[in-house]
């Protein structure tokens, strides 16, 4: 699994935020400083038409001035004196607009003794043509102060225009490159951004798509896993029932032998002749109820010892060498029925069965059957055949 | 619905395991001890096939299945004969009476296999 993404998305976010913030605070100063370039041009146009209107007034009164001193006329002097108070005033304005503007401050404090100078010699020539005196009149003119004042006044005025001129130019250039500055910090900062911005959105896709193949390998692993349950549960399912079969078939056949044994045992328990079941060596491994009866001894004492112990088979007087007949029986693998015998110690007759037990093609013992037939002589020194009934 | 099967014989180990046997293979089981109980089961809840010991406790299988027969004519009959009898004198003498007969001895497979036999007949 590849590493979160979250922190450098988080990077990403906080360089987005960074960016606008920077590409905000630049935006507002330039807003800023592009409001008081526009207060300062303003101010710079009111400077510039104060100094058109004194320039006006000045040209008028001056005008008016020359005409009254031709006519004595005195609705000229009273046009004169009143473009001189519109001078005076304009140029009141033109101080205080420049008072703050060291470029324009010490020219504009140069126009106030111009225009005292110009008004003095004004009011001169006013006052010695109202007197009558021609002579002072003519000097005066001659020497034309007022017209010098006036030309040094407007030379200031043109200064000052141009300087205003130059400003205005500098400001405009300085206002068109803040413009500029925003222009280019604003698309710079959206460009900026969305480059980030893409990035991020990169960086959660390429997350997302990690995660959707995440995920559908691990329902793909989940469904393997899930198919290797159901058949490991059903391969165990199929194992436990045949286990659990094979289980009840050997209970079964444990049963089914129990009860074959058991049955075995009730008919040879129930025949009541006496069964001795012998080895090949004539060795008792078994004997029925009617034979403890008949001896009046336990199996115990019984299993193991030979037949011949209990049972005495008479020898035939006349072949006092031939072999034991149950031997022989055993040897040769043939029955052999009505042999006398007898129980001495208990002086009973019995007449016998020797019956071989087959397995296969070998004889691996025999069961002897002796029937009761009554009381026997008393025991005699010879073995003796009885006769056959 | 599942089929009922009515296991009659006097030895509990062998009612116990046939139970288990059929049981397992999603039969349903009535057991019973003695030919009164097997016919009072069969009159509660008749069967769709009766297994029975030959030899029963109090009676013997043959008379029961006399009884049954009067009950219900169509039920089969397999009949579990253990060593004291010949299957072919069993099959000779009780060839109307019952549908199958099975050595004790058998393996339960075959038991099954010949049950399932009579159930689909």
């Amino acid at each position: 699994m590849k590493d979160s993404p979250i922190p450098r998305v988080v990077v990403l976010f906080l360089l987005v935020a960074g960016v606008t913030v920077f590409v905000a605070a630049r935006a507002v100063r330039n807003v800023g400083a592009s409001a008081a370039t526009s207060d300062w041009v303003n101010h710079t146009h009111a400077v510039m038409i104060e100094l058109d209107g004194l320039r006006t007034e000045l040209r008028l009164g001056d005008g008016a001035l020359g005409a009254f001193l031709q006519s004595g006329d005195a609705a000229t002097l009273a046009a004169a004196r009143e473009a001189e108070t519109r001078a005076a005033d304009h140029l009141e304005i033109v101080q205080a607009l420049t008072a703050h503007e060291p470029p324009q401050r010490a020219l504009g404090q140069q126009l106030e003794p111009s225009f005292a100078a110009w008004r003095g010699a004004a009011h001169a020539l006013v006052a010695a043509r109202q007197a009558g005196d021609e002579r002072a009149a003519r000097a005066l003119r001659e020497a034309d102060a007022a017209g010098a004042a006036l030309r040094a006044l407007l030379l200031t005025i043109e200064k000052l225009r141009a300087t205003a001129l130059e400003l205005l130019s500098a400001r405009d250039t300085a206002s068109f490159l803040q413009a500029q500055s925003t222009r280019w910090s604003v698309w710079s900062g959206v460009t900026v951004n969305l480059f980030l911005l893409v990035g991020a959105g990169w960086l959660i896709r390429d997350d997302l798509a990690a995660r959707r193949r995440a995920h559908r390998a691990l329902q793909e692993a989940n469904a393997g896993l899930e198919t290797r349950v159901v058949a490991r549960t059903t391969e165990l399912a199929e194992t436990n029932m045949r286990l659990a079969a094979e289980n009840l078939e050997r209970r079964w056949a444990q049963q089914s032998l129990a009860h074959q044994l058991r049955y075995q045992s009730i008919i040879v328990d129930s025949i009541t002749d006496l069964v001795f079941v012998l080895t090949k060596a004539q060795s008792i491994s078994r004997v029925n109820p009617a034979v403890l009866q008949a001896l009046g001894q336990p199996e115990t004492a019984m299993i193991g010892q030979p037949l011949a112990r209990f049972v005495r088979l008479p020898i035939n007087a006349d072949e006092p060498a031939a072999p034991d007949p149950v031997a022989r029986a055993l040897k040769d693998g043939r029955e052999t029925c009505g042999l006398a015998a007898t129980i001495e110690d208990r002086l009973i007759a019995l007449r016998v069965a020797v019956f071989p037990l087959r397995d296969g093609d070998q004889v691996v013992g025999g069961v002897v059957v002796a029937h009761v037939v009554g009381s026997a002589a008393p025991a005699s020194p010879q073995r003796h055949r009885l006769p056959r009934p | 619905m599942k089929k009922n099967i009515l296991i009659v014989d006097d030895e509990a180990p062998i009612r116990e395991l046939l139970e288990l046997l059929f049981t397992g293979k999603g039969y349903r089981v009535t057991a019973a001890e003695t030919a009164d109980e097997a016919l009072h089961a069969v009159r509660r809840d008749p069967p769709h096939l009766v297994v029975s010991d030959l030899q029963l406790r109090e009676s013997d299988g043959l008379k029961f299945i006399d009884a049954l027969k009067g009950l219900q004519p169509d039920t089969p009959v397999m009949l579990l004969t253990g060593v004291l009898f010949d299957a072919a004198v069993v099959k000779e003498t009780l060839q109307g009476k019952i549908s199958a007969y099975v050595q004790k001895t058998a393996p339960l497979a075959k038991i099954l296999a010949e049950a399932e036999r009579l159930l689909a007949a």
